[in-house]
Formats: C-alpha cells, structure tokens, sequence
C-alpha cells in the first residue's frame, strides 16, 4: 500500500445517554435519589479501520447499525465515548435530513452553510453561483428552505458540503434522495474528488450504489465491525445474512 | 482488519482534540464573517412578517419608551429632581434592553441552530457571538435615538464625553457576551431556562435604576446594609449610569469604576470558559 493514511478509526467507542422522561429524571435525582434517570445505549462497540487517499469505502449494516454514528462521528459532530479517531484533513459529512437553517432561504443557506465551513466572503461571492447552478433548483432557491423536497434539500447540501472541495468526504444516503439526472451529476463529483486523492466513505442500503463506486467495503452489525473487505464478497455475505435473518 | 501498527500517522491529527484557547480564538476569527452573515439574517428575517417591516427595528424602542414614560413619569412623576427624565429614561431602557435581548438570544442562539449545528463543524461559541452581533446592530439604530433626543429635547447637546462611548459600548459588550455564553449552555441542557430569563431581567430591571434613580432603592434598603452594597456594586446598573454621564453629564461613582470593568471581563472569560466546557455536547438530541 503505497497511498497515505487519511482516516484512522481505532477501537472507537460511542455511547447514546438518554433521558427517557426529563422531569421523571429530575424527580428520582432530587427526591427518591434513584440513580440519574438516564439510560445508555452503546451505538458502537469497537469499530477500528484505516481509510487511505483514493480509495472509496462502502459502509453497509442493518437499519440501526451505527453506519450513520460512524460517520458523524468521524466528521467530529458526535463525540465518541473512547477510542481515537484520526484524519488527515477536515472531514465533510453530507447527511440526508439536514435542514441548516429552514426559515431562510435556498441562497442564504449556501451563503451561511459555505462562510461556516470557513469560505471567505470574497471566495463566496465568486463561486456561489456556480455552486447554485450545480443545484438545478433555480427560482426555489429565493424560497424558504422548509418549503423543500428532500431531494431538493439532498441537492443542496451536496452542493454546499463539495464547494470545498474535501479531502474526505462522508456520505450519508442523501444521493438517495436525488433524481437520476443529480445523482450522475453528484457521482461525477464524488469521482472528481477521489481521482484527486481524496476519501470518500457512503453510507448507503441501496447495495447496488455501493458495489458501483466503493471497491471496498466494510459492514457494521450492533455496533461493531463485522467485515471489511472487497465490495463483492463483503456485499455477498451480508446479503446472506440478511436473508438468514428474514427468515 | 486490525491497523497495522507499522503505518505511518505523522500526517494525522485526532478529529475531538481540544483546541486551546488561542486555536479556538483563531477558528472563530477564520469565520468572522459567518458571524456577521448570521445576524444580517435574522434582523433581515425578525419583522418579515409584519407590514411595517424593519421599521419596527425603530419603532419598538420608541414605543417602549412612551410606555414606560407614560407610567413612571407622568403617572407616578418619578421624574421629580432628575433632569431631562425622558431622556434619561431613554438611556436606561435601551441599554437594559441591549443586556437583556442579547442575554435571552444568547439562550435561544444553540437551540435555534440545531439543524446547522448538526450539519457543519464549526466553534460554536460562533453563534452566541453572532447574537451579540445582532443586538449591537439593533443598539445602534437606539444610540441614533439617543443622541437625536439629546441634542433636540435637551440642552446638553454634543460633549466630548462622546469620545468615551466606544469605551463604555466595550465594557457593556464583554458584560453581554458573557451573559449570552452562559444563557446558551444552560438553555441547551435545560430548555426551562428561556421561560425564566425574561423574570429575571423584569425584576433586574428594578435593581438597575432604569426607571428611577438608583439612589432612592438604596435609601429604601438602608444606605448602609449589606443588601444596599449589593445593589451598588450590579454592573447592568453601573454600566446605564455609564452611558447617562456620557450623554447628559450626570454625576458618577468613578471609585466603584474598576470594579464594573473587571467584573465585566472576569464574566466575560468565566462564561467563554464555561461555554466550551460542554462544547462537544450542544446538538445532539
């Protein structure tokens, strides 16, 4: 392997504390001294990979896996409960859902989302057409955000998480939610950014999109690593895992 | 597939490694102008939905104003022995209004950011300041007021007690970014706090000498006890007196003075402290 490091992920950890009923909690706390009232769920349990420049890694797992956890904890929105997490560069997460800020509109969202990622104002002012060109959404972008499908949020995000051209790039199903015509055009700009030695780690359970663009792939089960390795024999012993499990 | 230990990871760094205090500073500089775009924003959105629009901007203050004119000067005449007590009033309800909206923006300012707080990476201390920011703007359009009154209502007219504004705006912005740095951390573990805010200041405002002279509170406490040095030493107070000398040239306590400006920075840095602190908790559900 001659390509540099760009991901370490080494035992990582992650636990969820949560408060089932804040008042119930507040109320054992004070009076009856039960505990904290907070209940820990473990969403990942030892996860360790190495991710290099260039390559594409496919993450696939059932629904509650930690797939998303592990992403966003790699791009440092979550903090893990232990164990290191290592990059080379600022990750970029693009997840499906994301609103940034709903009230304003499309334009302002590309103006806030691009200067917090730390675009100066007069990069902005230059690139943010073309980064609302690459949007498709035209006339929508003078209306509020809430007013969006979730592929025309999906668009947008894109849009804005690849404006600065990451090194590693995260993506959590949100090409999902584009139509074809996006999702060729968002696929080209993901090859773009590995031919130009970036990461690139998907998140995905349309099985098909990742054997297309991830050569490796590693499956996470419960929280832990259950395989890593070539998309066609990691995909393959998934599928027979999920149709044990069907069954 | 364990990492092989051979590997080298000098290129590396640990995505949760705390910055220091200097790199944080340096990260919310780099962004600067996300934190001015913030506050663009929302005053730009505050009134959109009003038919006046951003007029209300100007409007609100002056409307609070006669409200409280209305009340305490001519219904109560608490403006018997202070000169100028519209003006004067004018003053001290502003510069509340700007502790006090900065204060419960502040609160409100991680709550209402979620859904950028769980997209982009960013020193979150950004959106505390961006309130600050914000109210500032607002201020100024308020200090725009003042000096009208001042120079139209009065005949105190333009001093070189002037120059010494952006001295006292500075004390009173450290004094309100600590407030907003606090705000934010409580209300983001306790959504209760933003109920209780607007209680607290209402009843602040009584102590702040807003509305009638400081003194008389005093006096009604007992000038000499421990409830009455306490009321003497609130720096919303001392910093309202501040802004009444420069415009109107009122007498001041310049020995209390040092007190008011290292409390303002103590807060100041104590509740950035605090803020970070529970910095990699503000977003998650």
């Amino acid at each position: 392997m001659s390509s540099r490091l760009s991901i370490r992920v080494d035992d990582l950890h992650l636990d969820y504390e949560i408060f089932e009923d804040r008042r119930a909690a507040l109320r054992q706390r004070l009076v009856e001294r039960k505990g904290t009232g907070r209940r820990v769920v473990p969403a990942l349990k030892g996860v360790s990979f190495d991710a290099r420049d260039g390559e594409a890694v496919g993450i696939v797992g059932s629904n509650g896996s930690g797939k998303s956890t592990l992403l966003s904890a790699i791009a440092g929105l979550i903090y893990p409960t232990s164990g290191e997490i290592l990059v080379s560069d600022e990750p970029k997460l693009l997840g499906v859902g994301v609103t940034l800020i709903p009230t304003a509109t499309g334009w302002r969202n590309i103006r806030l989302g691009c200067l917090a990622l730390g675009m100066s104002l007069e990069e902005l002012e230059e690139r943010i057409h073309d980064i609302a060109a690459f949007t498709e959404l035209g006339e929508a972008l003078d209306r509020p955000l809430r007013t969006y499908s979730s592929g025309m949020r999906g668009r947008l995000h894109f849009a804005i998480a690849t404006s600065v051209r990451p090194k590693i790039l995260l993506i959590d199903e949100a090409l999902a939610v584009g139509d074809f015509k996006f999702r060729k055009k968002s696929r080209q700009r993901i090859e773009e950014i590995v031919g130009d030695a970036g990461t690139f780690l998907l998140v995905s359970h349309s099985l098909d999109e990742v054997a297309e663009q991830c050569p490796r792939v590693l499956w996470i089960e419960e929280g832990r690593l259950r395989d890593d390795g070539p998309a066609e024999t990691v995909i393959a012993e998934y599928e027979a895992y999920a149709d044990s499990v069907k069954a | 597939m364990e990492p092989a230990e051979h590997d080298d990871t000098s290129g590396l760094r640990s995505i949760n490694q705390t910055l220091t205090t200097r790199q944080y500073l340096i990260a919310m500089l780099d962004r600067w102008e996300f934190a001015l775009e913030v506050p663009r924003e929302q005053l730009r959105s505050e009134h959109q939905n009003t038919l006046l629009g951003n007029v209300w901007h100007l409007f609100n203050p002056i409307l609070t104003v006669a409200v409280y004119y209305l009340i305490f000067g001519v219904v109560f005449e608490v403006n018997r022995g202070v000169d100028n007590f519209l003006v004067w009033l004018t003053i001290g309800i502003f510069a509340f209004r700007l502790t006090s909206n900065t204060v419960l923006g502040g609160a409100n300012s991680i709550t209402s950011n979620s859904g950028l707080i769980r997209a982009i990476r960013f020193p979150r201390a950004l959106l505390p300041v961006s309130t600050v920011m914000s109210r500032l703007l607002t201020f100024a359009i308020e200090l725009g007021v003042i000096a009208f009154m001042v120079v139209f209502f009065t005949n105190v007219g333009i001093t070189s007690r002037w120059f010494l504004l952006p001295a006292v705006l500075a004390v009173h912005t450290a004094l309100n970014l600590g407030g907003a740095f606090i705000a934010a951390r409580l209300n983001d573990a306790f959504k209760d706090v933003q109920q209780i805010i607007p209680f607290v200041f209402r009843l602040l405002m009584y102590f702040s000498g807003v509305m009638f002279p400081i003194e008389r509170l005093i006096n009604a406490l007992g000038s000499s006890s421990m409830a009455a040095t306490v009321a003497s030493l609130n720096p919303v107070m001392r910093i309202i007196e501040l802004y009444r000398w420069v415009f109107l040239g009122t007498t001041y306590d310049w020995g209390g003075l040092w007190v008011t400006v290292v409390m303002a920075a103590a807060i100041c840095w104590f509740a950035f402290r605090f803020f970070r602190a529970a910095e990699w908790r503000y977003g998650r559900a």
